[in-house]
């Protein structure tokens, strides 16, 4: 009825201005896909999930498989990208590394997510003495060379791991105690979580006192909202998008420490596969064999590139206001 | 100011302190009996219990964590850090015969990346949301994530093979040697792009201020308005980043230095968390630690001269 007084033109800008849902998923997602650069990164960062997921059902070569005698190859129809000094096919190994690296950003973040939140919320919460102490302690981390605290965890940790390892076997006799590739992966994880948390911890203590100074979190208080209600109702869905976003951008972080980590053969050991381990095994033919340090460092490079600006995209359309 | 530099002080001090303990905390459940290390696993003498166990006592390392943590700390004033196990010498001769050259590195990528990064961060923000600040900034988050030890091999690629433009830079042989070039280049790419963030987030905080509107519109040229009303503001964000540079620089260094195979502090580190020798990983974290703790409270210390505000605020 009210269609028929307006033109056509004004009733579909109507139509346009109104949309159906408003839910911040939906309005984020419009905004996202709008800035070409962000769908990109989502694209590449989608593209990297899927080869972590199905990527053993892709390769086409076992990525351990060595042909001695197709060493050193260059990319060709049946090598996609050449093959290493051992006749592995790169290409396989990548998709290999893509699984490690995808494991180890999401793991890491968890955990230092974990931590953060804890820090960040006893910080904002039980007074300013407790906040003190913590934020010098978090200070004192992120002061901390990184990469130096990541190999010092590593280092030390690893000997007594595998001492107790080799203790349980004695023991028990049980065949569990025997394979320990996986340690490794616990081991980066344990570094790199201890390296990482501040951040968080400081993005969730920041949020906490922003929100909780906010003109709606004092009228929730004043109504008499408790503490749980305001943390349940209004910190913790206001909160939620700077995370996402620290998250993200976190999780590229995360892919590049441990590939810095396997690059300085210190992180994950072989046979299992890294980009970081597969750079510096092919540091030493640089020369003679280009392509396979043009392999790894590229996918490492964009992938990089990949999370930051799908970050940046993601801060855009969830933080709409800043 | 007296308080509030003895607080800042105490601040850093307990830090590095911290630091020390955890990672002696580390050292001591984590590396395993250093007298087995030296003799059975490295060096394969033969030698009974009895022996064994008095060097241990000789060195006190039947004492408890805190006894030794704290003798530690007393040899530590005295300039020894004890003695490495891969090399048999003083870990303080060896972190004295690489400190030098990462230091030199160090200033080198320092000054060069604050003569680039705040004309380009000025640059970006006087053309803000224009195609030279999005060039800019599209290139300060490549080079933030993009890993030195990618760009490093990268750059060699293409500079020796396929440019052909220079020799293989390997080894240390002096800051003004023409095989310094491309490790500095590398090593720029760390602090750079924090310091052109923090020139374009300041320039751009002050554009809008009144002051800058008056010196405009008295008629001072463009150039002068820069030179004499932005750049002092722009002075406070980019000294106080000093810690994160030290922090980049010293995480830079480690992979550098292995690249390019110069015998630097950062690849003193490395060696020794490779080969487990536990001294010199004390050493160079205490020592990196201790570079960065500097760093901070020099912050501290020029803060209140940059901006007189921030005393009386805490």
């Amino acid at each position: 009825m009210a269609a028929a007084e307006f033109p056509l033109e004004v009733q579909k800008l109507q139509s346009d201005t109104r949309p159906k849902s408003r839910s911040l998923l939906r309005d984020a997602m419009r905004r996202l896909v709008k800035n070409r650069l962000s769908l990109a990164g989502l694209m590449v960062v989608c593209l990297f999930l899927f080869a972590a997921v199905f990527g053993p059902l892709l390769a086409p070569h076992d990525f351990l498989a060595q042909e001695i005698r197709s060493a050193l190859q260059p990319p060709s129809s049946e090598y996609w990208l050449g093959t290493d000094a051992l006749g592995r096919d790169i290409f396989s190994r990548l998709l290999y590394g893509a699984r490690t690296a995808a494991v180890v950003a999401f793991t890491t973040t968890l955990v230092s997510l974990l931590i953060g939140i804890t820090v960040g919320l006893v910080s904002g919460y039980l007074g300013p003495r407790i906040d003190a102490s913590l934020m010098w302690l978090t200070d004192v981390t992120m002061s901390m060379p990184g990469i130096l605290l990541a190999m010092l965890v590593n280092t030390s940790l690893k000997y007594p791991f595998t001492s107790w390892f080799d203790d349980m076997y004695e023991e028990t006799r049980n065949p569990f105690f025997l394979n320990t590739w996986w340690l490794d992966f616990v081991l980066v994880f344990g570094a790199l979580a201890l390296i990482s948390w501040p951040v968080y911890a400081r993005l969730i203590r920041g949020q906490v006192f922003s929100i909780g100074e906010s003109m709606y979190v004092e009228a929730a208080r004043a109504s008499g909202a408790g503490t749980r209600r305001i943390m349940v109702y209004h910190l913790i869905p206001n909160a939620t998008g700077p995370v996402i976003v620290a998250v993200t951008q976190g999780m590229g972080a995360a892919i590049l420490l441990e590939s810095s980590l396997s690059f300085l053969g210190i992180g994950i050991q072989p046979p299992n596969a890294s980009w970081g381990s597969m750079l510096s095994d092919s540091l030493a033919l640089w020369r003679s064999a280009p392509h396979l340090l043009a392999a790894p460092s590229i996918t490492i490079a964009v992938i990089s590139i990949a999370f930051i600006y799908l970050g940046d995209g993601l801060n855009d359309a969830l933080n709409p206001r800043q | 100011m007296l308080a509030y530099l003895l607080i800042r002080m105490f601040r850093w001090a307990t830090g590095l302190l911290l630091i020390m303990f955890l990672t002696y905390t580390m050292m001591y459940y984590g590396a395993g009996d250093p007298v087995r290390r030296m003799f059975l696993d490295q060096s394969n003498i033969n030698v009974d219990a009895i022996t064994l166990e008095r060097i241990r006592e000789q060195y006190g390392l039947n004492d408890p964590l805190l006894q030794q943590f704290w003798n530690y700390l007393n040899r530590l004033v005295h300039g020894d850090l004890g003695i490495s196990i891969r090399e048999q010498r003083p870990v303080a001769d060896m972190v004295w015969a690489a400190l030098p050259i990462s230091l030199q590195l160090g200033a080198a990528a320092t000054v060069i990346s604050t003569l680039f990064g705040v004309p380009l961060g000025v640059l970006a923000a006087l053309r803000h949301n224009r195609r030279t600040d999005f060039t800019i900034v599209g290139l300060v988050v490549i080079s933030n994530a993009v890993p030195v030890f990618v760009t490093g091999p990268l750059l060699m690629l293409l500079l020796v093979v396929v440019l052909d433009l220079m020799a293989v830079p390997w080894g240390w042989h002096g800051l003004l040697s023409t095989k310094t070039i491309l490790p500095v280049v590398v090593l720029v790419l760390g602090p750079l792009p924090i310091i052109v963030r923090q020139t374009r987030a300041a320039v751009l905080e002050v554009t809008h201020e009144e002051y800058i509107r008056t010196a405009r519109a008295k008629g001072l040229p463009g150039s002068q308005v820069v030179m004499r009303h932005m750049l002092r503001p722009v002075l406070t964000p980019v000294v106080t980043s000093i810690g994160l540079v030290l922090v980049t620089l010293i995480n830079g260094a480690v992979f550098v230095e292995f690249i390019f195979g110069i015998p630097g502090f950062g690849g003193l580190a490395l060696a020794g968390l490779q080969q487990v020798d536990y001294p010199v990983i004390m050493a160079t974290v205490v020592i990196g630690a201790l570079i960065v703790m500097v760093g901070n409270f020099l912050v501290d210390l020029l803060y209140p001269l940059l901006d007189p505000r921030i005393t009386e605020r805490r």
